[in-house]
């Protein structure tokens, strides 16, 4: 027996291939969604790699440092890695601003972290040209979806900073490319108070008695030094011996250091359990819109067609053809079509990912899924069409 | 001459009570295999009843058909798959050729066996047969759409022909043709009923073929009369 559906396809291919485009090109808008997602896990995972950290030690009680403020003083990382099962800890300070590039800004995660030695948690990895920061102050490298280069400079606050490398897929949770600096420049940056402000704190001390006693300028001068600084860190970064367990060395460090601690699935889970949790549901409220925008245009393309043949359907009952053979041939064109949508939608979303101006990851297992979605979604939508065509009587073959 | 298709006293009413409409009132007509004969009425005489109880479409109030010397309706239907009947037993030709516009002028012919379980070789050298012998082999790869009103009329023509059924019924084959064009088609049509032992009832309004007809059947409100002309083909 032929392929009825086959043929009739190959008769109005073009018909057939328009319509399946524009299906298509929905099919990538629902693909590209999915890859938002994908992508804001990864990028949330990306950061967790890179920082290259097995424990998070912040302030306590709070969920930081990405998804809460948190501060604590940078000497809490001398005792902790001075225990057992500790390799390495390292201060890291997290700032997300705006950085002034030629005639536009951009969006930047400031990353402050110890270079004081090569392979601390915290440091840029990924260095794709350029060389780590080695001077003290000024130097800064930052990822290429920054639009910086090499030699660029850029200010971040009051301070000038040359870029001395760069790195790749170095982001934030919410994606935005990261500039690191060295520590001390990062807190600068971070905690530094304005000149006013600093006039004004000066003012206070010199007009307190017991801040600036009489004959002895020194106490006020170290008031003034002590208030102008900062060595707060926003997280300290723990790796572990590869003989240490994880947990174990949580609990001694929340034990003995009255620190919060996340090991890495638990960091995990704040940032994609509740970071992006929102935004999650808003992208699953999208797909689940999308799917039923899909099945409703395939049902409605599918019954159009259909009830266009309604009387090459009477015709062909008329002369002994099964329903479910009609059935097969509806079925078979809806599923056609979801085949050519499909593959038009998997080309556009692979197309035009690059030019999201967040990470979009289009994973094989979501394509499978997202062929299997469409195949079954066509095969739903055919149904109204398989039942118009099944209801139709061979009488109006014949006369009227 | 053998019988192609009997009919006794089939009534069709559609409704009940009150509001039932006699279609057909006690039809009764016999056409012997090898022969054509028009069926003509005005216009809601009973006559696309008749052709859709004839074709097993719809089912009759009560009578007897009988295809050949198969009993196929007595005061209920005898066969149980009135597709599989319709497949192989009746032939339709309609009005326009209502040709399956995505299969070529071959495949249109062959869909019937193939449908009834020929293999797609097989029941494609039948048709390019048939339709050689209908003078139109020479469009047997073409798409309907390419073929003039005549030619798409002849593959009709071949398709009621290819399972070679004891009956075809042709609903006013000839109306979207010219004088000439229509004769020609009766004529075909003769030949081929002589040629396949085929029953032929022909519903036509056309007054230019109705001479052709050796019998008539007249269908005045519900009942069949039979007419006997001098002059046929």
């Amino acid at each position: 027996m032929i392929s009825l559906a086959g043929r009739d396809i190959l008769h109005g291919w073009g018909k057939f291939v328009l319509t399946g485009m524009g299906l298509g090109l929905l099919i990538g808008v629902t693909l590209s969604m999915a890859g938002v997602y994908r992508g804001m896990v990864d990028d949330a995972q990306a950061l967790l790699d890179n920082s290259r950290a097995d424990l998070w030690v912040v302030q306590k009680d709070t969920l930081g440092p990405y998804a809460e403020p948190s501060s604590l003083t940078e000497d809490s990382e001398r005792p902790i890695q001075a225990m057992r099962g500790v390799a390495q800890a390292a201060g890291v300070t997290y700032l997300t601003m705006q950085i002034a590039h030629g005639d536009k800004d951009v969006r930047v995660m400031v990353v402050g972290a110890e270079m004081g030695e090569p392979g601390l948690p915290g440091q840029p990895t990924h260095l794709i040209s350029g060389r780590q920061i080695v001077r003290g102050h000024y130097e800064a490298v930052a990822d290429v979806k920054t639009g910086f280069a090499i030699g660029d400079h850029v200010r971040v606050r009051r301070n000038l900073y040359t870029i001395v490398g760069l790195t790749s897929r170095m982001v934030s949770s919410g994606g935005d490319p990261m500039l690191f600096l060295s520590l001390k420049d990062a807190q600068t940056a971070q905690f530094q108070k304005d000149s006013d402000a600093i006039v004004r704190q000066r003012a206070r001390t010199a007009a307190n008695p017991q801040l600036n006693p009489p004959g002895n300028p020194a106490v006020a001068q170290a008031v003034n030094a002590v208030q102008s600084g900062n060595t707060n860190v926003n997280a300290i970064l723990v790796t572990i011996t590869p003989d240490a367990n994880p947990d174990e060395v949580a609990a001694d460090i929340r034990r003995w250091q009255r620190l919060t601690v996340y090991t890495r699935a638990e960091m995990e889970e704040i940032l994609v359990q509740k970071l992006i949790a929102n935004s999650a549901r808003q992208i699953a409220m999208f797909l689940v819109i999308l799917s039923i925008v899909s099945a409703a245009i395939v049902a409605f393309i599918i019954y159009t067609m259909t009830i266009g043949k309604i009387r090459e359907i009477a015709v062909l009952k008329l002369i002994g053809t099964r329903n479910r053979t009609i059935s097969w041939m509806i079925l078979q064109q809806a599923l056609g079509l979801g085949l050519i949508g499909f593959i038009v939608g998997k080309i556009a979303a692979s197309l035009w990912a690059p030019f999201f101006p967040k990470y979009v990851l289009l994973l094989p297992s979501d394509s499978i899924l997202g062929f299997v979605a469409v195949m079954l979604i066509c095969t739903l939508a055919s149904f109204l069409a398989i039942q118009a065509a099944i209801k139709v009587d061979p009488a109006e073959a014949i006369g009227g | 001459m053998a019988e192609g298709i009997i009919l006794e006293n089939v009534v069709k009413t559609y409704g009940s009570g009150d509001t039932a409409v006699h279609a057909l009132r006690g039809v009764d007509m016999a056409v012997a295999k090898g022969e054509v004969v028009g069926l003509i009425g005005p216009s809601g005489s009973g006559k696309s009843t008749l052709l859709k109880c004839l074709g097993a479409v719809i089912e009759p109030t009560s009578g007897k058909m009988t295809i050949g010397d198969q009993c196929i309706y007595d005061n209920g239907w005898k066969v149980r798959d009135l597709r599989a009947l319709r497949r192989d037993m009746i032939g339709f030709i309609f009005q326009a050729p209502y040709l399956i516009p995505f299969l070529d002028v071959t495949d249109n012919v062959a869909l019937l066996p193939m449908l009834a379980g020929k293999a797609n070789a097989e029941a494609r050298k039948m048709a390019r047969d048939l339709l050689d012998a209908l003078d139109v082999g020479h469009r047997a790869a073409g798409m309907p759409s390419q073929l003039s009103g005549g030619e798409q009329q002849r593959v009709a023509i071949a398709r009621a022909l290819i399972n070679r059924p004891p009956v075809i019924l042709a609903d006013e084959p000839t109306a979207p043709l010219d004088g000439q064009r229509a004769l020609a088609v009766v004529g075909l049509l003769n030949d081929m009923a002589r040629q396949f032992d085929t029953a032929i009832i022909i519903v036509t309004h056309d007054e230019k073929i109705i001479p052709t007809f050796k019998r008539l059947y007249n269908i005045r409100d519900g009942r069949t009369v039979e007419e006997v002309q001098g002059q046929a083909a």
